[in-house]
């Protein structure tokens, strides 16, 4: 029997590695990413040393409608919903749920957030961001902290869809 | 009647007259409301002169705000009248100001001062709402004294005058009580709303404090 000496496929072993580190990246990524919204909800409904889970929405409201931007209507709704927004997506996002489309909505809310900021900056009002609990930041800082966020939430979107598409394709 | 006993009369009367032209003025600066009729002012009093309401009221709202900060005006304006309106004088809130001038502001602590004069004499609510009204004018020049005079009758602006210069060092020492008092729950800027109600503090999120938003807030807490 003609003896055949195992060839190494160095390239495979190497887009094998690379996989595995960037499939590690993207999971750190989706849990940073949904922790730090699972987060966001979490400071919402739970500050000054207690839960509000009744009261909550009082406060957030205030919060929002202290960026001058909103009707009263869409404060309150907004101010009711948003938490629980958040810790849906975030929670999803940790579990792997529908990444694509949970990454791509908490993008768009980072953007909507960072309008909000820019504009409150640019108008030079004395905001309460209301981002992780009450302790009112200036709107630059806060812009840089969801600009920050922005880039993650970014990457773990491409990061989802090229996984998506990575499967497709034919081994 | 004797001659003797109409001279003793007359005597009697002359100092019944003196006795109660002597004590005129002292009653009628008993009737002041202030700390001042009770000869003393400390600044637990001042805070007192400068709250409205119950102090059974089951809420209580400490606003640390600074005379000369605009949205310490728009929050008068828009929040505090209507506040006052339907909560205050129906006993269900105690409302009390603390004094917060802030460095930034050249005249707010002058303001604070005079402020603390008219409540220690029983005006802080007319010299409150002139102060907010004409912030615009006594903001950049310093003169509060003619915005005080606006308000206040001539005999009554001569009492915040004798409160200011004989118990200068307390309405400033009653200054500086409110500004530590901030400071040791880490106020930063004005203005800063706490809401204590059934034993617990809450710090209201600082610029959207809408009356709206506070009235359901209030409701609520009153329900429950």
């Amino acid at each position: 029997m003609a003896g055949t000496s195992p060839t190494l496929d160095t390239s495979s072993i190497a887009a094998s590695s690379g996989h595995r580190t960037g499939r590690a990246l993207f999971l750190a990524g989706r849990v940073v990413l949904g922790g730090i919204f699972i987060y966001a909800a979490y400071s919402k409904l739970h500050f000054a040393g207690s839960w509000h889970l009744r009261d909550y929405y009082f406060f957030f409201a205030m919060a929002i409608n202290s960026y001058n931007m909103l009707s009263m209507a869409a404060v309150e709704w907004m101010a009711k919903i948003l938490p629980w927004f958040e810790l849906a997506l975030g929670t999803l996002l940790v579990l792997g749920i529908g990444v694509r489309w949970v990454s791509s909505a908490l993008t768009v809310l980072l953007l909507v957030f960072m309008a909000a900021l820019t504009r409150a900056a640019m108008l030079g009002l004395e905001i309460n961001c209301g981002c992780f609990g009450y302790n009112s930041q200036k709107p630059t800082t806060e812009l840089f902290h969801d600009s920050g966020l922005l880039i993650l939430g970014l990457a773990v979107t491409i990061g989802a869809f090229m996984t998506q598409r990575a499967r497709r394709l034919p081994a | 009647m004797s001659d003797r006993s109409r001279r003793f009369s007359a005597i009697g009367l002359g100092l019944a007259l003196i006795a109660l032209a002597l004590a005129g003025p002292l009653w009628s600066q008993a009737k002041v409301g202030g700390s001042a009729s009770s000869g003393s002012i400390t600044p637990a009093q001042l805070t007192a002169d400068k709250s409205l309401g119950s102090r059974q009221a089951p809420i209580t709202i400490e606003v640390f705000a600074d005379y000369q900060c605009p949205q310490c005006r728009n929050f008068y304006e828009t929040v505090t009248r209507q506040l006052i309106d339907t909560y205050v004088n129906t006993g269900k809130v105690y409302l009390v100001h603390r004094d917060f001038p802030l460095s930034m502001h050249s005249h707010s602590h002058e303001a604070a001062h005079w402020l603390n004069a008219a409540a220690a004499a029983g005006f802080y609510a007319p010299v409150e709402q002139a102060l907010y009204d004409k912030q615009d004018e006594w903001g950049p020049t310093g003169k509060i004294e003619p915005i005080l005079m606006g308000v206040l009758s001539p005999a009554d602006m001569k009492k915040v005058k004798l409160i200011e210069s004989t118990e200068g060092s307390q309405l400033d020492a009653a200054v500086a009580s409110d500004i530590a008092a901030g400071m040791s729950l880490h106020v930063e800027g004005t203005p800063t709303i706490f809401v204590h109600h059934a034993g617990k503090t809450e710090e209201l999120p600082t610029g959207g404090v809408s009356y709206p938003l506070l009235k359901q807030y209030l409701d609520y807490l009153l329900q429950h």
